[in-house]
């Protein structure tokens, strides 16, 4: 049974003291005493090999297996690898191609390992999260008690871009609102695990993460069954009870489908995959017509009811009659639908509000709040420079933090300020000191490494040290699953931090050991 | 299944099957010019006519001679029913459903229209024009087999099979009503070579001619050409054969849904009955210019139909 909101007497007092100092909320927040020292000055943490160069003891067995290989054999496991992805389809990006060659996200066939213990904390950390941040979008479009104790500020949440009105009158008799989350963690210098972003809309990559493992239980079949890998394939199963597990009270054998922008969609191939997956039928907004205030969807034999639907479109092109009266992408009504309760949407409208960078600095006080816990993992350090103290703190040393835009900054981008130059610095303090509200600051983390075949121009690939973050999956239903592992996000430049695909990045197979 | 699935499958079949046949006929149409020189009747129209569409060729062409008529009727891109045209559309409707059909289907008809892009006069030049079209011809084979090979025997396989096969009684009552008309002789040349090597060229254009022995011998005659390709129920190609499958396959379609007769089963029933109580004698006695226009005018009705019943999003 998830938690609900709950106000007893004894959090208006922590309540009221988290919202007093800002300062002091990013410090309880985080739970580590003092981040500059563990984290901003410290190398980064190599995963497998300790500083004398031994391996991690989660890591032996992976390493001897490596090192005893042949040289050039990782390199054609590899290529192996690249094949048989191809062969597979597991491209991004190419339906809207018309000369229809394929791109595949680049894969490292050195698996990151993370031992059962790490991973139990890690599950736990996650379901607790997941849990008050769902907790939270319920109460912000319901009561609202949260802000009521100023432990968030409202005009925080009321003025985010990412806050639908049109979800306030949507309460989901599952209570759950955020169905699917891909939280974004990094390793410290520490070899503790941050919470570095939580994407609470549409998460992707977990296509990749099956995909990953399906490919490399061909290319080590004997390790994974010697380490006792734990298995990611029943993740579309999970999925599928989830969607099912929040549907409209009442209904017997719900259908469910997922709604796909089509084809030109970087993402369509993870949409096709899943829904082949999970035996869901994949529509788009086309397909699909709100009649009655039910939702159905268009089939050779007629209108067929949709009981639950896994929305891979934005809210803005969810809804023309509520949201861009120009979207072709959604159903006219769909909104409307939701209201009288007759299907449920897979995230909820507006979850965004949840996973604003500005937010994010609340996310401990919001545990504490509905959960009456204390936050099992920490976030990264993230500093609001709405306010005055903090700003000036930052912006007396601007070259050590990283500058994020929150929702409503209108685009900029992010400032890593140990990268940036002079002007680029001048230019983030200026657009800082304009519109203080739209910006937060966050220390550079530097990321932990791991092993990775790359390749110098001219010399054979070899094992070098990249930066990896790990994007795991949760999903809430009537109780909350979690993917053992996630996705491993790798930055195949050297000593680049930037890890998505578009951008130079790959994934590795993430190895979470049975204990 | 979506009902823009079946769109999509359904139409993607049809432009398939245009494109075959247009293949078909440029190959028939340039053999039958190498064995006989060009006479005052200029040999390359009647396949504009085919088409249907002399209004835009006569936009953009000044006359009907094998250059102008090959690049119309191959790579032209304002033609909307050039056999690149065609391909190009039935790659697009058949794109989005690359996870639901074989990967060598769709690798096939991809690479078809990756060809297609670079045709040009100098390609065909290059290539010889024969070579080109029995090549395309062969492209084409490779496509249905795969289709006969790989597709389950479920929806999605009807909605292609209906496609298929109203686009080729379509192309068949075409292709005859334009031969017959345009080929009509001088009372003189009646039966003679010319006669002959024209009614040939037709039963070669929907690949009949050995059929066509089988059955009937050496002895060419318009009943039994008209025989063959309207009434004949086992011939692939005929109208006849076409209505049969076309019913059977909306049978199936219906047979799953609602248990109410659909329009479109009718209309295909009617069609059926027309083809099987009909003679080639019968229909040239009555007029095979009206029985051919009728045989076209009721397939699209049922396409509409068809696609009304079970395809249509508005």
């Amino acid at each position: 049974m998830l938690k609900r909101t709950a106000r007893p007497a004894a959090f208006r007092q922590i309540a009221a003291y988290s919202g007093r100092n800002m300062t002091d909320a990013q410090h309880t927040g985080s739970g580590v005493p003092d981040w500059k020292a563990s984290m901003a000055g410290g190398q980064p943490l190599n995963e497998m090999f300790d500083v004398d160069g031994h391996p991690r003891p989660e890591c032996a067995r992976v390493a001897a297996y490596l090192l005893a290989m042949e040289s050039g054999r990782l390199a054609e496991l590899g290529e192996r690898a690249r094949r048989m992805f191809l062969g597979r389809g597991v491209t991004f990006n190419v339906y809207g191609n018309e000369a229809g060659s394929e791109r595949i996200f680049p894969f490292d066939p050195v698996p990151r390992i993370i031992s059962a213990a790490t991973w139990a904390n890690l599950e736990a950390g996650l379901i607790q999260r997941v849990q008050a941040l769902n907790a939270f979008v319920g109460d912000v479009y319901g009561e609202g008690c949260i802000l009521k104790d100023e432990v968030v500020p409202r005009d925080l949440i009321v003025g985010s871009p990412q806050f639908r009105h049109a979800a306030a009158g949507i309460k989901p008799p599952s209570g759950v609102y955020v169905t699917v989350a891909g939280i974004d963690l990094v390793r410290g210098a520490d070899g503790s695990f941050y919470v570095l972003e939580d994407n609470l809309r549409t998460p992707s990559g977990v296509s990749y993460v099956i995909e990953n493992r399906l490919i490399m239980t061909r290319l080590m079949p004997e390790l994974i069954r010697a380490l006792r890998v734990r298995s990611v394939e029943h993740y579309a199963a999970d999925l599928t009870a989830s969607l099912r597990e929040i549907a409209p009270a009442g209904v017997n054998d719900p259908t469910v489908a997922l709604l796909t922008p089509g084809p030109y969609n970087s993402a369509f191939f993870e949409h096709v995959f899943l829904s082949q997956q999970m035996g869901v039928e994949l529509v788009e907004g086309r397909d699909l017509v709100c009649v009655d205030n039910k939702l159905y969807m268009k089939t050779v034999y007629g209108l067929r009811q949709v009981h639950v639907l896994y929305r891979r479109v934005d809210d803005d092109y969810l809804d023309p009659v509520v949201f861009r009266p120009d979207s072709l992408l959604g159903v006219a009504g769909l909104t409307a639908v939701l209201r009288a309760g007759n299907a449920s949407l897979a995230n909820a409208i507006g979850t965004g509000v949840a996973d604003d960078k500005a937010v994010f600095a609340y996310t401990p006080a919001m545990i504490r709040y509905y959960l009456n816990e204390e936050p099992i993992l920490p976030i990264v350090e993230t500093y609001l420079l709405r306010e005055p103290e903090v700003r000036q703190m930052v912006l007396r040393e601007i070259e050590r933090y990283v500058i994020k835009p929150t929702g409503a900054s209108g685009g900029y981008g992010v400032v890593i300020g140990p990268r940036a130059s002079g002007r680029e610095l001048a230019e983030a303090r200026q657009r800082i000191e304009r519109n203080p509200g739209a910006f937060v600051a966050q220390p550079m983390i530097s990321l932990s490494v791991h092993p990775t075949l790359t390749e110098e121009s001219g010399a054979s690939p070899a094992l070098a040290p990249r930066h990896v973050d790990l994007r795991p999956f949760v999903l809430l239903g009537a109780k909350p699953r979690v993917l053992a592992g996630g996705l491993t996000r790798v930055a195949l430049r050297e000593g680049s931090l930037v890890v998505n695909s578009s951008q130079g990045g790959g994934s590795k197979d993430t190895w979470v050991l049975e204990g | 299944m979506l009902r823009r699935i079946a769109g999509d499958l359904f139409w993607t079949a049809r432009y398939l099957e245009r494109a075959q046949w247009r293949a078909r006929l440029a190959d028939v149409n340039y053999h039958l010019l190498l064995e006989v020189p060009p006479r005052d009747a200029d040999p390359w129209e009647p396949l504009v006519q085919i088409t249907g569409e002399a209004e835009l060729f006569g936009v953009n062409y000044s006359r009907a001679d094998e250059t102008s008529v090959v690049s119309f009727f191959t790579f032209d891109r304002e033609s909307p029913s050039s056999i690149r045209r065609c391909i190009e559309l039935a790659r697009s409707n058949l794109s989005p459903l690359r996870h639901l059909i074989s990967s060598e289907l769709w690798l096939e008809v991809n690479r078809l229209y990756l060809d297609a892009q670079s045709w040009s006069a100098e390609t065909l030049a290059r290539a010889g024009m024969s070579a080109f079209f029995t090549d395309l011809r062969d492209r084409f084979y490779t496509i249905t087999g795969i289709i006969q090979s790989t597709m389950p025997r479920d929806l999605a396989y009807d909605f292609i099979q209906v496609g298929t096969m109203i686009e080729r009684a379509d192309s068949v009552a075409r292709l005859l009503d334009v031969k017959y008309h345009y080929l009509l002789p001088r009372i003189e040349d009646l039966g003679g070579p010319a006669d002959l090597r024209q009614w040939t060229a037709v039963l070669r254009s929907a690949s009949a001619l050995e059929a066509f022995r089988k059955l009937y011998g050496n002895a060419i005659r318009v009943d039994r050409v008209v025989a063959i390709l309207l009434f004949d129920p086992s011939f692939p190609r005929s109208a006849r054969f076409c209505a049969e499958q076309m019913a059977a396959s909306l049978a199936r379609i219906a047979g799953e849904g609602q248990a109410v007769t659909a329009p479109a089963g009718l209309a295909s029933d009617h069609l059926l009955e027309v083809l099987r109580t009909g003679s080639a004698a019968e229909a040239i006695a009555d007029g095979l210019h009206g029985f051919l226009l009728n045989v076209q005018n009721e397939s699209a009705a049922i396409a509409n139909l068809v696609f009304a019943q079970h395809m249509s999003l508005g």
